[in-house]
């Protein structure tokens, strides 16, 4: 479904993506994960156009993307939930929604009320600006938000970040459902273990590079990684 | 009464503020930048308008209308060739190339119409209206009436539509809109397109008040606008109303209370006491993020 095939990225001079190449294939979930500054933010912003590569592709649904406006990919099927949720804090909960399904084609009172019987918490903050919720409730807004999109692939960084744990297994279990009614997932976290868990496949960055691949289970059981991400 | 009066002439020129304050707030909030030149766009739908109706022959009011299309025009064009390759340049660039464009436009203005003032034609006439002791002109009626009417309408397009929604997204956060699939681009254009039709209505009014109009017509009420929009706080739509509003009965008391020579410095000396006690503007806020 998405190829990223020897992708070069800059900073001004500084070099942060080097000959990334990676696969994700429909209806498996993929992991990146690495350290703070490995690249991982940085190759999600170039898949979804926010950033360009210097040399290399990236495609997606058989069609290259790599010089595709980043707007035009929603209508694609792609849908990206930024590092920082980045949902619009001046605007309401439903406005947030609306936003997401700017492109959408489908019934948006029925997609909205579908997302309300998933995040009922969201359902009773429907008409208050978003910048009021907590932490997790404005991620729970920023996943509803790129659903009401209905993607084929949803990209997900760091949804985990800054939460409790009990959040976060929510989060995860979230992804999950959408995983089983049908959403491929590339997911990027610095929470390896969880990562892991979930992905039917891993790649590990380093610097700017893929290190290390396979499957979720051959990296968690990999004693570099529990050296390196687990602790111990 | 004489208070009254002044205080609705005041009103009316206030509304006209307001609306190029619109222009200015909106082009801030959503492209992120001031857009120095929006002054000028005033005179060029007086002008416009002048030629329309003066030269061309067409009902008044047609001329109006089509002054308002060919600022609309202006103001997009200026916006793909002057300020659109400088999307991602430094702020202070895109500054300086407002600026250029501000006096290309005011030179252009002089070669084709020369430095004299034109007489701008009274389009609208309305017997001026008595209560009581009370005198109200009849312009200052229909200024108030048009200017409020289309704030009216801007504040719902911005607040219902999906257009307008869009935006906010955009003035809150380029990249997330544009992961929305709101293209930036586009959302630009129609924000100066919105802005220069603004600015027009606002010239054709300010035409009507001030009977004359020069190539450097547009500067004045452009920086009063500007005033006016940093008084409400910048990137606000109702700040950018309020301020104006505000402005011109702040100015029109003071020039018949106190000084028509200090007027101006009244204006401006109220704007700086009110962003020493409140920098953001009236209605400008902050939101912190949650990380």
């Amino acid at each position: 479904m998405l190829k990223v095939d020897n992708i070069n990225v800059y900073y001004g001079k500084i070099h942060a993506i080097k000959d990334v190449s990676f696969e994700v294939k429909e209806g498996e979930i993929v992991s990146l994960i690495g350290a703070n500054g490995a690249g991982k933010s940085t190759t999600l912003k170039t898949i979804s156009g926010l950033l360009r590569s210097k040399t290399g592709s990236v495609t997606f649904c058989g069609e290259d993307i790599s010089k595709t406006d980043s707007y035009k990919l929603v209508s694609k099927g792609m849908a990206h939930v930024p590092e920082g949720r980045r949902i619009f804090l001046q605007m309401t909960v439903q406005e947030n929604l609306e936003m997401g399904a700017y492109t959408s084609k489908s019934d948006i009172e029925k997609d909205l009320e579908d997302i309300y019987r998933r995040f009922p918490r969201l359902a009773e903050r429907k008409n208050q600006i978003a910048g009021t919720l907590s932490g997790g409730e404005q991620q729970m807004l920023a996943m509803g938000r790129a659903m009401m999109s209905h993607p084929k692939l949803l990209i997900l960084d760091e949804p985990s970040m800054g939460l409790a744990p009990i959040l976060v297994q929510r989060i995860f279990d979230l992804i999950k459902e959408l995983h089983e009614s049908g959403t491929t997932i590339l997911l990027v976290e610095q929470n390896a273990e969880m990562a892991l868990s979930i992905a039917d496949r891993a790649y590990v960055l380093e610097s700017g590079r893929v290190v290390l691949s396979g499957t979720g289970e051959e990296l968690a059981a990999s004693d570099e990684i529990k050296k390196a991400y687990l602790g111990g | 009464m004489n208070f009254l009066s002044n205080l609705i002439s005041g009103l009316s020129l206030g509304s006209i503020y307001a609306l190029i304050a619109l222009g200015y707030t909106m082009v801030y909030g959503i492209a992120k930048m001031l857009n120095f030149a929006h002054g000028d766009i005033i005179m060029v739908g007086a002008f416009a308008a002048i030629v329309f109706i003066n030269n061309l022959g067409l009902p008044m009011i047609l001329g109006v209308l089509l002054s308002v299309v060919v600022c609309v025009a202006v103001g997009v064009l200026v916006e793909k060739i002057a300020y659109k390759p400088l999307r991602n340049a430094p702020p202070l660039s895109v500054l300086i190339t407002a600026i250029g464009v501000s006096y290309f436009l005011q030179s252009l203005a002089q070669l084709i119409f020369g430095t004299n003032q034109k007489a701008f034609p009274k389009f609208i006439q309305v017997a001026p209206v008595h209560i009581g002791e009370l005198t109200i002109k009849g312009e200052s009626i229909v200024t108030l009436a048009v200017t409020v009417t289309i704030m009216v309408v801007l504040t719902l397009f911005i607040n219902k539509t999906r257009m307008g929604k869009a935006m906010r997204a955009v003035s809150e956060d380029r990249q997330a809109a544009e992961l929305m699939g709101i293209s930036v681009n586009r959302t630009i254009t129609i924000t100066f397109a919105i802005g220069s039709a603004l600015a027009s209505v606002a010239g054709s009014f300010y035409g009507l008040t001030y009977s004359f109009i020069g190539p450097y017509t547009g500067s004045m009420p452009g920086i009063k606008a500007f005033v006016a929009a940093v008084f409400g706080g910048i990137g606000s739509i109702p700040g950018a109303m309020l301020g104006g509003i505000l402005l011109g009965i702040i100015e029109n008391l003071a020039k018949a209370y106190i000084s028509t020579e200090l007027s101006d410095a009244i204006v401006f000396g109220v704007l700086i006491l009110v962003l020493l006690v409140k920098p953001t503007g009236l209605l400008g806020k902050k939101i912190n993020e949650k990380v």
